[in-house]
């Protein structure tokens, strides 16, 4: 069991910089995710902790040993691949012993290890088989059985779930969940599905550009996001923003109006100082914060142009009088009406700055 | 980093081997190149590039080369069209298309001197099954010496190599093919390209790459046949099928001059490499292009 | 798919003609083999024999060298396969994997070699072995053997090894595994069509070499087969007979050889030439 630490953690290829100055600290015990957008640096941050990838600068702390040299068989950590790059040739039971097998453990002390890692997993009746033999999540649970039976510091997971199905996924998300709380080891968890982040994070690490965009609890993230880039990327569906101007500056609130847009005065509670008349500004609505408009703070309106009805809830996508579209969340089957022109309440709005950053 | 330790440990046996055997013996070729040496084991003297001069103003080293070029341009071209039509038909899904792409190779396994011995005996104007075939058939009269004249000599000799290689010929444009996406065939179906628009517009052009490919190390592989000629005509008759390679042979070990052959191995190990080098140049060039 | 039948009576045409272009000299040696001399020679030839006969066979082993050549094939065959995959195995995974200076420059000299003339180096080779006092011996051939045929198979093997996920041998590091365990103990069993596929290109390359036998080798009784068996032909009265069946005693043996494993052979040269 160990706790991790990247202390301004960079990788360049060549020129370009793929990491660009990381600092984290992880708890021992801690279930961290790393999610981003394709190419944000996620995969390549994860492999360097493993090893996989030199750092370019920066160190990496282990446990509080520096393992940044370090070869990724020593650094005391196990990794689950995206495609569980399971042996071929081997049994599950061999799969799983191969890294005891490497550091010259006896046969006796492989076996139990192996046994008790597939009683967790329920893998026990397919030992003898090999991986072809085995469905999806049966692979994935022999990859995570290889890297129980290290009995790692840290756990490293590239994107495991990707290649399962949609039931199967939920259904071991819900597995790694568990394992998370049986072991209480540190987990780091790579995955671009914000819905994944959200269930099994204890903290999410949002990642843009090789760089950290916020860390934070999942709730965290989503109540209080620092950046429009984190509002949007956290929440599905994603965050509406629609430029607006501050109009008038109330009890500490800022007012924001966009004629163009249908917008009609609402008022924002900002972190610091409201910012000044006339400034620019992106509202913020996240689609579930729409309410009736009668005795709402603030109005949108525009007309309905698509509907889609997921049984449970309903998108309405509106098109502002500025061209640009948005999305209504509403728990109403029958909500929507298409062309018809309406009036949306918001109930709870974000501001952001021209840089993105949150007001 | 001890990695770079390993990956030398790992490469140099391979190559000091390559090197003492194949790299060693050419530095040899032309310090040999600059001396005197006749018979095999005898002294030799430095007399600069007097064998250069002998062997650029000899017209048997021109007539060889030429040969030669005729001999590699002709195999490209039957080799090409014979395996280009036969890796088409065994890109097609027909029962038996496995066993048939396996053992389309068996001309090219078999030893050298089989080939001679099945193509001796087949062409043979006693006994062999060609010429009966072709009275029968109506193409002449009566039997037929295929290697008697110059020109016969050298057609039969190119038919034969290429009945040798274009087997191999095929597997390489089979792996073309089958890189090709089948998708594209489905969408030009559905576009209503025809059989053979779709061949001109997606196998034909898919396919340049590993045409171009081909055309390099065929061209290096057919260069220097040698076997095939030395035991069907031995060059003859009277020098018509005289290559390169035969040329080299017979300089050193029936003419005894092992300084002229050395020096003629130099001139054509230039020719070569300078080819390799030109064509794979240009095929970067090519890729870079796309 | 379906096709028309215009389209299937040309597939299947094409398909007869590649059949009877290779098969059937094949079939004609073969047949020919156990004819009476007198059908062998007949003015009009039989597709079918019509007669039975062993004693070119017979005839093969017992007055000629024959069998010597045979065995002297064997052996130089089997040692230049074994010593063309031991070289080319480790030398393929660091062209392919590793990191080291000048790692392009020489494998692309290496494929260079490949097409390069044999007879070209044939001459100083040919002193070098005079002075090491290997000529006429059956090592000088296994080191020309291995040699040719080295760099094709360097190539053939790390076209095999790159069919292997990265992903694999990442975890293995992972697990803790030094490189050549991961070598021997992941990728040789992955690779295993490949290795085979590489024996047999060296296996068929030794065996069907002439141009160096013929040269190295100057006792009979050390002759491999391709020379051996042209000095049977180049005798004055042309034996067909005998021919035919050394002929066919030749070719058993690689075509044993690619009943076995030919499949994944071909495999290997064709998914090889993609890469």
């Amino acid at each position: 069991m160990a706790g991790l630490s990247l202390q301004s953690v960079k990788k360049r290829f060549g020129e370009t910089e793929v990491i660009g100055g990381v600092d984290l600290d992880v708890a021992d015990g801690e279930f961290v995710v790393f999610v981003g957008p394709s190419g944000c640096g996620k995969s390549t941050l994860l492999r360097m902790i493993a090893g996989l990838e030199r750092t370019s600068d920066g160190r990496i702390l282990i446990g509080g040993r520096d393992v940044t040299d370090e070869d990724p068989a020593k650094r005391g950590i196990a990794m689950v691949f995206q495609t569980y790059a399971l042996y071929p040739h081997m049994t599950v039971a061999t799969n799983m012993g191969f890294p005891l097998e490497m550091t010259r453990r006896p046969k006796e002390e492989i076996d139990r290890k192996v046994a008790e890692a597939a009683k967790i997993l329920h893998l026990e009746a397919y030992l003898g088989r090999k991986p072809r033999e085995l469905s999806g999540g049966q692979r994935q649970r022999v990859a995570i059985g290889r890297a129980i039976v290290r009995q790692p510091g840290v756990f490293l997971f590239d994107e495991p779930l990707s290649n399962l199905d949609a039931e199967l996924r939920v259904q071991m998300r819900i597995e790694i969940a568990r394992l998370h709380q049986e072991l209480g080891t540190t987990m780091i968890y790579v995955t671009h599905d914000q819905i994944e982040a959200m269930t099994l994070a204890g903290r999410i690490v949002v990642l843009r550009a090789g760089r950290i965009e916020q860390v934070g609890a999942p709730l965290e993230l989503y109540e209080d996001p620092d950046n429009s880039f984190v509002a949007g990327f956290i929440g599905s569906p994603r965050m509406n923003f629609v430029p607006a101007t501050v109009t008038a500056v109330e009890d500490g609130r800022a007012v924001v109006a966009a004629p163009e847009a249908g917008l009609t005065g609402m008022a924002v509670t900002t972190r610091g100082q409201p910012p000044k008349l006339g400034t620019s500004v992106s509202l913020g609505i996240r689609p579930e914060h729409f309410v009736p408009a009668k005795g709402a703070a603030g109005t949108l309106s525009g007309k309905i142009s698509l509907v889609e009805r997921l049984g449970g809830v309903t998108y309405g996508h509106v098109l502002l009088a500025s061209g640009s579209m948005i999305t209504v969340e509403s728990r109403e089957a029958d909500r929507f009406e298409i062309g018809k022109t309406e009036i949306f309440g918001l109930q709870r709005a974000y501001l952001f700055g021209a840089d993105g950053i949150r007001l | 980093m001890k990695n770079t330790t390993l990956a030398f440990a790992f490469v140099s046996p391979a190559l000091l081997f390559l090197l003492a055997v194949l790299g060693w013996p050419l530095v040899q070729a032309a310090i040999l190149s600059f001396q005197d040496v006749g018979v095999i084991g005898s002294e030799g003297h430095f007399i600069g590039l007097g064998n250069y001069a002998t062997i650029l103003g000899d017209a048997g080293f021109w007539r060889a080369l030429g040969r030669s070029v005729v001999w590699v341009l002709s195999n490209a071209l039957v080799q090409t069209l014979l395996a280009l039509a036969a890796a088409l038909i065994l890109n097609q899904k027909f029962p038996g298309v496995r066993i048939a792409r396996t053992w389309i190779i068996l001309t090219w396994i078999v030893p050298t001197v089989v080939v001679v011995i099945i193509w001796r005996w087949l062409l043979s104007p006693s006994g062999g099954m060609i010429n009966p075939l072709l009275i029968q058939a109506g193409v002449i009269e009566r039997p037929v010496g295929f290697f008697a004249t110059r020109e016969g000599a050298m057609t039969t000799l190119i038919m034969i190599n290429s009945w040798r290689w274009f087997p191999f010929t095929t597997l390489m444009m089979l792996a073309g093919l089958t890189r090709i996406p089948g998708d594209l065939y489905e969408a030009a179906r559905i576009d209503g390209a025809g059989t053979f628009q779709r061949f001109k517009r997606i196998t034909w052009p898919l396919l340049q790459p590993t045409l171009m490919v081909l055309g390099v190390v065929g061209t290096l592989l057919s260069f220097n046949v040698f076997d095939v000629i030395w035991l069907l005509t031995a060059g003859g008759p009277s020098g018509a099928t005289q290559t390169l390679p035969v040329l080299i042979y017979e300089t050193a070990f029936k003419g005894y001059r092992l300084s002229e052959a050395a020096t003629i191995s130099v001139l054509t190990s230039i020719l070569l490499m300078g080819f390799a080098f030109l064509t794979t140049r240009a095929m970067t060039a090519a890729e870079a292009d796309r | 798919m379906r096709r028309t039948f215009g389209q299937s009576l040309s597939l299947y045409g094409g398909v007869l003609v590649i059949a009877l272009a290779i098969g059937l000299p094949f079939w004609w040696v073969l047949t020919g083999s156990i004819k009476l001399p007198k059908e062998i020679i007949q003015r009009v030839p039989t597709m079918v024999p019509h007669s039975f006969t062993l004693q070119h066979f017979e005839k093969l082993l017992q007055a000629s060298d024959f069998p010597i050549y045979l065995f002297n094939s064997m052996v130089v065959a089997l040692f230049s396969t074994a010593f063309t995959v031991l070289l080319a195995l480790p030398a393929a995974y660091a062209f392919f994997r590793m990191e080291f200076p000048g790692r392009n420059a020489l494998y692309k000299t290496i494929l260079l070699a490949y097409a390069f003339p044999g007879v070209v180096v044939l001459i100083p080779l040919y002193g070098l072995f005079a002075k090491v006092g290997l000529i006429d011996s059956p090592v000088a051939l296994v080191i020309v053997n291995v040699a040719f045929a080295l760099p094709f198979s360097i190539w053939m093997m790390r076209s095999f090894l790159a069919t292997v996920p990265r992903e694999i041998e990442e975890a293995a590091i992972v697990d803790g595994a030094p490189t050549t365990t991961i070598l021997v103990r992941i990728l040789m069993p992955l690779i295993a069509p490949g290795i085979a596929s590489v024996a047999i290109f060296a296996f068929i390359s030794s065996w069907t070499e002439f141009l160096f036998a013929s040269v190295l080798i100057v006792s009979d009784v050390r002759r491999t087969i391709p020379v051996g068996f042209a000095g049977i032909i180049g005798q004055y009265q042309i034996d067909w007979g005998l021919l035919l069946a050394g002929a066919t005693a030749a070719i058993i043996p690689v075509v044993a050889l690619f009943a076995l494993v030919g499949r994944w052979f071909v495999a290997g040269l064709t998914d090889g030439a993609v890469k």
